[in-house]
């Protein structure tokens, strides 16, 4: 164990012997491939419109049926993966990323600064991320740019107050005293001492937030305020499956479904890791 | 000859750990008479926490008893059913543990605690804090009925330590257990506490089972000392005879390390050279053998037996 | 010999959150004051050990020597300079030449990396060191006696004997002319304690260091320090020669200390002195002499002012009263 790619195998080891978390990785992995690959797997164009047969219920031609403009559902939801987990990749590594660096600077830096910070990310976590998604879509118009924007900023202030409690607990260790006692700059400190010893932590409780983003994005899109027409995303197919539910239940079903997945693996997988990552969970004896 | 409020015997005790089974204990056999005072030695390794935890059954869940018996007065505790074992502890067997900032609940007072532990007794709450206050008193502490209303965090680590034993001598057990309560005390502290502790055993006639590692304390505290090493046990006897006279290699090389027993100012202090063995990879014969100076052939060949009458020791060379 | 480090009334003051209670009550002070004028003095090839309990702010007194606790006053020459005050950028031009092992030193180390890491990063800070981190990390290794298989572990894979010596290559790679050892055998077993200190011993001898070592165990302060001072709540109350203040200890504090130590040798008859009574607390600290509550030789003065400094041919000094002849 005494290599990075030993404690990752030891790592996956440990996930094997859980069977939630390996249920976790599959439908992480299996929600993955499907979106990279979706131009290959989609059987139809998503946006091709066949009036004719409209509302159908699945049959072999169209798995999961044809919405209200007689478009494959299958398709939409496959593409609309690609959707969601594009928010979700830019959305969560660019709030994590300059979350990271304002809460360490809130952490580790004077009183002052944390102080001013502090009441930055107080006041931005104070809104409601609808009303400002509304608010800013008023200013700029429905896309799905601004829905990822909005997500970046309201999330940026979550990790922020993260990575700053973390680093204040870090900051008066000896591990860290004996580095200023060497004369190692602040940068260096951060950099190479307090970022290794919080990122575990950090990256699963990102990975956690996967389902939350995808679970926004999908939300400002029912609501009109992300992407546009005719674009698939889960959340414009379970719009247009609300209004026409009385005819077909299945696009509300076949845009919900992948939702749920989505949750649930990557919770299981999240929490997994997080149970394995933990050394305070382990109880072992013999160690003296 | 009296019934021992607690024997050991022929104990042994492993942990399933990924480098293999760790044989933990091997063999352990200690006597506790009622009224006396059993210190035992043992550095780092020896297998003192494994066997204190063997003993009040709270053993980690990869751990596993491989033979042997504790008796406490004739039942074998390893037989006992959880729910037993549990009207024992901290009624009959208690214990001091040896951190005193985190052996206390933080967030109840001082007094609700020890009328908490009181749960068996039918008395009334007055009563219960009555007694509380007298055993504050007895272990030293003042104006115990002013602490019973503080919280944990507002006394000191010795303090903290005097009212962690008066809770384990609140239900006036056989046996108290304490493993190193003094270690994390200053040297004054120390003394205090465990000249304390010899009173109020005289007093209440409980018998003490002792561990650390600091010799002096040992010496002055305990009636008698078992000595261990890896996981046995490798000399046992009286104070005065194991520390004057000390039969086992390990425990004369200890004994001349001990930087308040060396006379002449040194800049060069003795030390046991090698390492403790790994106890998943245990060589054959005396388990002490690759870093004693005195061995003989048959050392490496046989395990020393643990002979003697009253001063024992598990030695091929000096035993017997 | 030259003298290393001269310090003179050092005092360091650290700021207590107070809370709303503080802003109500002008008396609650918003500060402690940990160490209350400490002089000393410390040569090059010599060791000074620094005796005290917890709470007598030893630990705070080796942090300032370093520049990382706030110094409110007192003057520190190194080497002659007097260096500047101020928190952080006091010792910054010569940081390299006083290092600290600390007290825990698996928690010392960065978690996350090697000791083949740990060891350069002395190396990749003051890159005019050396212009190859990872072979001088290997050099400073066999220095303290440790094979290169340590190279590649992590802390929490060292035990505690093994991770001291990894602390002590680190504070040796700046090639400091001072080195403050904060509890090097504490927590760990009798027989390998002499490894460290006899460690300590050659390296001093080879390379002409200083060492202050701070311990709270007498023991070994006689067979590793010329000299030792006593600390009780932030002051000396005793200092000078270890082989006089062990045979002849003229505070009370001192006397009591070295009576407190419990004998292996079961007929040895315990002159112990009875202290009585707490520790006061750093927020209220007591007038006069602060040792004045648990003291068995106390007098009305002893409550009013804080004795001066008195001393025998320069070569043991206190600070009391009623001193013991």
């Amino acid at each position: 164990m005494s290599s990075r790619a030993g404690y990752l195998s030891v790592t996956l080891a440990s996930l094997r012997k859980d069977p939630l978390g390996m249920m976790g990785l599959i439908i992480v992995v299996v929600i993955l491939l499907t979106s990279i690959f979706a131009s290959q797997l989609a059987p139809h164009d998503p946006l091709e419109v066949d009036v004719y047969n409209r509302l159908q219920n699945p049959t072999w031609h169209h798995w999961l049926g044809t919405d209200q403009l007689g478009r494959d559902v299958l398709s939409r939801v496959l593409f609309g993966g690609r959707i969601a987990l594009k928010v979700a990749l830019v959305a969560i590594s660019v709030s994590l990323g300059i979350g990271l660096l304002l809460g360490m600077m809130a952490g580790f830096g004077p009183v002052w600064l944390d102080r001013l910070l502090v009441v930055c990310f107080d006041t931005l976590r104070s809104f409601p991320t609808i009303m400002f998604a509304l608010a800013i879509v008023a200013l700029t118009g429905p896309s799905l740019n601004t829905v990822i924007g909005v997500i970046i900023i309201t999330s940026i202030p979550v990790y922020a107050r993260i990575v700053r409690t973390q680093t204040q607990a870090l900051r008066d260790n000896d591990f860290i005293l004996a580095e200023r006692a060497m004369g190692a700059s602040t940068s260096r400190i951060l950099g190479h001492h307090i970022l290794p010893n919080i990122a575990a932590p950090l990256l699963i409780l990102a990975s956690m937030d996967v389902p939350a983003v995808v679970g926004m994005e999908a939300g400002l899109s029912f609501l009109g305020l992300g992407v546009s027409p005719p674009t698939a995303s889960w959340g414009s197919i379970l719009n247009d499956g609300y209004s026409y539910l009385r005819n077909s239940p299945w696009p509300i079903i076949a845009g919900g479904i992948p939702l749920i997945l989505v949750t649930l693996g990557f919770t299981f997988l999240g929490e997994s890791l997080r149970d394995i990552l933990d050394p305070k969970l382990r109880r072992k004896g013999g160690e003296t | 000859m009296t019934t021992p409020v607690l024997e050991i015997r022929d104990l042994s005790v492993s942990y399933h750990t990924d480098r293999g089974l760790l044989r933990a204990l091997r063999n352990i056999n200690i006597q506790i008479h009622p009224g006396r005072i059993i210190g035992i030695v043992g550095e780092s390794g020896c297998g003192k926490s494994t066997l204190i935890s063997t003993i009040i059954r709270l053993l980690a869940p990869n751990a596993q008893i491989e033979g042997g018996s504790i008796l406490f007065r004739r039942n074998d505790l390893l037989g006992l059913d959880p729910a037993a074992m549990r009207a024992l502890r901290g009624n009959e067997i208690s214990m001091v543990f040896q951190d005193p900032m985190t052996s206390l609940n933080p967030v109840m007072t001082i007094g609700r605690q020890m009328t908490d532990i009181q749960y068996r007794d039918n008395r009334s709450k007055a009563e219960k804090l009555a007694r509380a206050a007298s055993l504050l008193e007895r272990v030293g502490i003042a104006d115990p009925a002013d602490q019973l209303s503080r919280y944990p965090h507002h006394l000191s680590g010795g303090m903290r330590q005097r009212v962690a034993i008066a809770m384990a001598l609140m239900t006036e057990p056989a046996l108290l257990i304490a493993d190193e309560p003094t270690t994390a005390l200053d040297a004054t502290l120390e003394v205090q506490i465990i000249h304390r502790l010899q009173q109020l055993q005289q007093d209440f006639g409980c018998a003490i089972l002792f561990i650390s590692h600091h010799l002096g304390v040992i010496a002055e505290l305990c009636d008698e000392v078992v000595v261990m090493y890896a996981g046995e046990v490798v000399e046992s006897g009286t104070t005065r005879d194991v520390f004057l006279k000390p039969r086992h290699p390990y425990t004369r090389r200890l004994l001349e390390c001990d930087p308040a027993r060396i006379e002449q100012a040194t800049r060069n202090l003795p030390v046991i050279a090698g390492n403790l063995p790994d106890l998943a990879n245990l060589p054959g014969g005396c388990v002490f053998r690759p870093r004693c100076d005195e061995s003989i052939d048959i050392c490496t060949r046989e395990r020393p037996p643990l002979d003697g009458v009253d001063h024992c020791t598990a030695c091929h060379v000096t035993g017997q | 010999m030259s003298e290393l480090l001269k310090v003179r009334d050092l005092r360091v003051r650290y700021p207590v959150a107070g809370g709303m209670a503080s802003m109500l009550d002008r008396n609650r002070r918003s500060y402690v004051d940990v160490v209350h004028g400490v002089s000393l003095d410390i040569e090059r090839g010599e060791t000074l050990a620094i005796v005290g309990e917890s709470g007598s702010g030893k630990t705070t007194l080796a942090l300032a020597l370093c520049g990382l606790a706030p110094v409110l006053d007192g003057e520190v020459r190194f080497d002659g300079a007097v260096l500047p005050k101020g928190n952080d950028s006091y010792l910054r031009p010569d940081r390299r030449r006083v290092s600290l092992m600390f007290q825990d030193p698996v928690g010392s180390l960065s978690p996350r990396m090697t000791v083949r890491r740990l060891l350069g990063e002395p190396f990749r800070i003051h890159s005019e060191l050396s212009d190859d981190p990872d072979r001088s990390a290997l050099e400073l290794l066999s220095l303290v006696g440790l094979s290169t298989d340590f190279a590649d572990r992590y802390p929490h894979q060292l035990s505690g004997g093994q991770a001291r010596r990894v602390c002590l290559a680190r504070a040796l790679a700046q090639k400091p002319d001072l080195l403050i050892a904060d509890e090097p055998t504490a927590g760990l077993d009798v027989s390998i304690q002499g490894e460290v200190l006899n460690l300590l011993s050659e390296i001093q001898q080879e390379l002409g260091l200083g060492i202050m070592i701070i311990t709270h165990n007498l023991n070994i302060v006689r067979h590793v320090a010329e000299q030792m001072a006593i600390m009780y709540l932030g002051r000396f109350l005793e200092q000078g020669l270890s082989e006089l203040v062990f045979q002849q200890p003229r505070h009370p504090y001192t006397a009591a200390l070295l009576a407190a130590n419990p004998s292996t040798n079961p007929d040895a008859k315990a002159m112990r002195i009875d202290l009585s009574g707490e520790v006061p607390s750093l927020l209220q600290r007591p007038p006069g002499c602060e040792f004045h509550n648990r003291c068995p030789r106390v007098q009305a003065e002893c409550r009013e002012s804080f004795p001066a400094r008195e001393s025998s041919n320069g070569k043991q000094a206190w600070n009391c009263f009623h001193a013991l002849p």
